[in-house]
């Protein structure tokens, strides 16, 4: 509104006049507009005929035009409209002024009954596009097992070096800390290390690193660059599946065994500067309380949990649709389902190696 | 805004000796640059050219190297959120839409932040403004996800629209747009500016929204700007100026020019 700059701070209105003639004075905007409209009903409702006198308003803006159109409709007369106020009048009065559609309100519990069947439903689909998605990989597999030239050997060695050589820092890091921790446990008994502690950090530094995996495929899927494959003839799935599930299960075993090796460190140091157990007795007592089967034991989950972290990160990588924001998305929902399912995996392992008594 | 447009010789928005470098790059070499009240100024220009880094800097989201931008005199970074948002109103190139609001949310997001008005009112003048951009009622619930491109664009248009600001700024309004909507936003822009007096500047390199919507067009070249009307434009020595006018696409579009003269 010209003039409303200057006075910015307060934009200010005046209603002056008496029974059937009122006359506005000033801005009628936006924020004069609840003044103007408590003033002005009581006003309409105590009389029968009435005008409205506007030709001495210096601003009108659009929901000052609404209001001013709404009297109109509702048989006020509005007395000396300038040409240029008159002209919005014309526009916003020749709208619909329709109120916003909104959606049917649904009560509290029938909200909770469809959430819930939403879950589930959810959940099914789910565990059919993982069912489809493990048989699609395990035909891939075979077929790349019965011609071993489709494998691509230089995008293997990229991503093993990608999730197995990049993370072998924080991984070290990680098993000393853990058996640093259990040492100061359980000083008294040496608890034998065995690979169990370790796959806990592994687990988490791979869901973390299957984020990537989600992330450059939903990426290239984004930017129709999976269209672009697929228009080429070339198989997504071949190309950037099953090297980066290859690598993972090569990497992750061998990850496993450096944490055993790291973990084992960290826990000679802490027998030295606890109970000043020199590490040459240290490592003897290792080989009597360690047995083969607990190396065994973490070496043969890590592979099982690859296959499901590679599965889960390309499956979400490859669901994203569009946009960036569905990136992130899938990009959470991956790194939870991961979690889910190794909890679950390392469950049903222990239950087995429990039975076969490993 | 409001339909007294005022006849001030003053320039609402001036910027003064604009200086713009990336790196070694200088983007911006001393612009001028005088926006006159209820006008629709254009800002043409080739890629890369720095259209959208002076967009920016006319609304102060980008701080120029040197060189200032003054707003009925005020220096831009001295006007208050609450005094800038009733002042300017911004269509980002991509809509810019808050995704997890619904159009008509994104619409009362600024009445929200900065009016009293109760709730029933703020939803009142969003639907009015909704319409007003072209959106039916009906859209006004959906979230920028499930919008056409060309929704899109109204939304934000009708979002810009939320606080009536005196000045609309444009950025490619109808960039990735189809013919036939691009010429109903250029029709819109046109809407709002004669019948709500908003003063309007436009950057795009759109040659019809360029000819038949602007009264004027500002053409960035190697850094320096050269404003004015088309015929002035049209009769300019500048190589590229005039390749961009007198160019195979910019005859179709000076016939939609005469198209629309003829009609108007």
């Amino acid at each position: 509104m010209p003039g409303a700059h200057s006075q910015w701070s307060s934009p200010t209105l005046a209603i002056e006049g008496n029974d059937d003639r009122l006359s506005l004075d000033g801005v009628l905007g936006i924020r004069t507009l609840d003044q103007a409209r408590q003033a002005l009903e009581r006003w309409r409702k105590q009389r029968k005929s009435h005008v409205l006198d506007v030709s001495k308003l210096s601003g009108l803006d659009m929901p000052g035009a609404m209001f001013l159109c709404e009297l109109r409709d509702k048989h006020v007369e509005l007395a000396g409209v300038q040409p240029e106020h008159e002209a919005l009048l014309e526009l916003i009065g020749g709208l619909q002024r329709k109120p916003l559609t909104k959606p049917p309100a649904v009560p509290r519990w029938r909200q909770l009954v469809i959430q819930l069947g939403k879950g589930a439903d959810d959940f099914w689909h789910d565990a059919i596009d993982i069912t489809v998605f493990v048989g699609r990989t395990m035909s891939a597999f075979g077929h790349a097992l019965r011609h071993p030239s489709s494998l691509r050997p230089a995008s293997i060695s990229r991503q093993i070096a990608e999730t197995g050589i990049n993370a072998l820092p924080i991984v070290g890091l990680m098993a000393v800390m853990i058996s640093v921790v259990i040492g100061y446990q359980s000083v008294a008994q040496l608890r034998p290390y065995g690979g169990e502690e370790f796959t806990i950090s592994l687990i988490a530094v791979s869901v973390l690193r299957e984020m990537a995996f989600t992330a450059e495929i939903g990426v290239m899927k984004a930017r129709e660059e999976i269209d672009a494959l697929n228009s080429m003839g070339l198989q997504p799935f071949d190309l950037l599946v099953l090297p980066r599930m290859i690598g993972l299960i090569i990497a992750l075993p061998l990850l496993t065994f450096f944490a055993d090796i790291m973990g084992l460190l960290g826990g000679a140091m802490i027998a030295q500067s606890l109970l000043h157990v020199s590490p040459s007795q240290d490592m003897e007592r290792v080989r009597e309380a360690v047995g083969v089967s607990d190396l065994f034991v973490g070496l043969v989950k890590a592979p099982v949990f690859a296959f499901f972290i590679a599965t889960v990160g390309c499956m979400h990588g490859l669901r994203v649709r569009g946009s960036a924001e569905s990136v992130g998305r899938e990009t959470t929902r991956a790194v939870v389902k991961a979690i889910f399912l190794v909890i679950v995996f390392d469950a049903l392992f222990s239950v087995f190696f429990e039975k076969v008594g490993l | 805004m409001s339909a007294t447009r005022s006849k001030r010789t003053e320039p609402i928005l001036s910027a003064r000796g604009i200086v713009n470098r990336f790196g070694k790059q200088q983007v911006h070499d001393r612009v001028d640059l005088d926006v006159e009240a209820g006008e629709v100024l254009g800002i043409a220009g080739g890629s890369g050219s720095g259209k959208s880094v002076l967009l920016k800097t006319l609304i102060g989201l980008h701080q120029p190297d040197s060189g200032k931008v003054l707003i009925d005199g005020k220096p831009i970074d001295s006007i208050g959120a609450q005094e800038k948002a009733a002042l300017i109103g911004v269509l980002f190139q991509q809509g810019a839409l808050f995704s997890s609001l619904s159009v008509s949310q994104n619409v009362m997001l600024p009445m929200r932040e900065y009016t009293d008005l109760p709730v029933s009112e703020q939803e009142q003048i969003a639907a009015v403004k909704i319409e007003l951009t072209g959106l039916s009622a009906d859209s006004a619930v959906k979230f920028p996800a499930q919008l056409s491109g060309g929704m899109v664009k109204r939304a934000a248009l009708a979002r810009a629209l939320a606080l009536d600001p005196r000045m609309l700024f444009l950025d490619e309004p109808t960039s990735d747009l189809d013919p036939l909507t691009a010429s109903a936003i250029d029709e819109l822009i046109l809407q709002l500016n004669r019948g709500l007096g908003i003063t309007v500047v436009i950057v795009t390199h759109d040659l019809t929204t360029l000819l038949t919507v602007c009264d004027r067009i500002a053409v960035l070249v190697d850094g320096k700007i050269t404003v004015g009307t088309v015929e002035k434009l049209a009769r300019s020595h500048d190589p590229w100026i005039r390749d961009f006018l007198h160019g195979p696409r910019a005859q179709g579009a000076m016939k939609a020019r005469r198209f629309n003269h003829g009609i108007r």
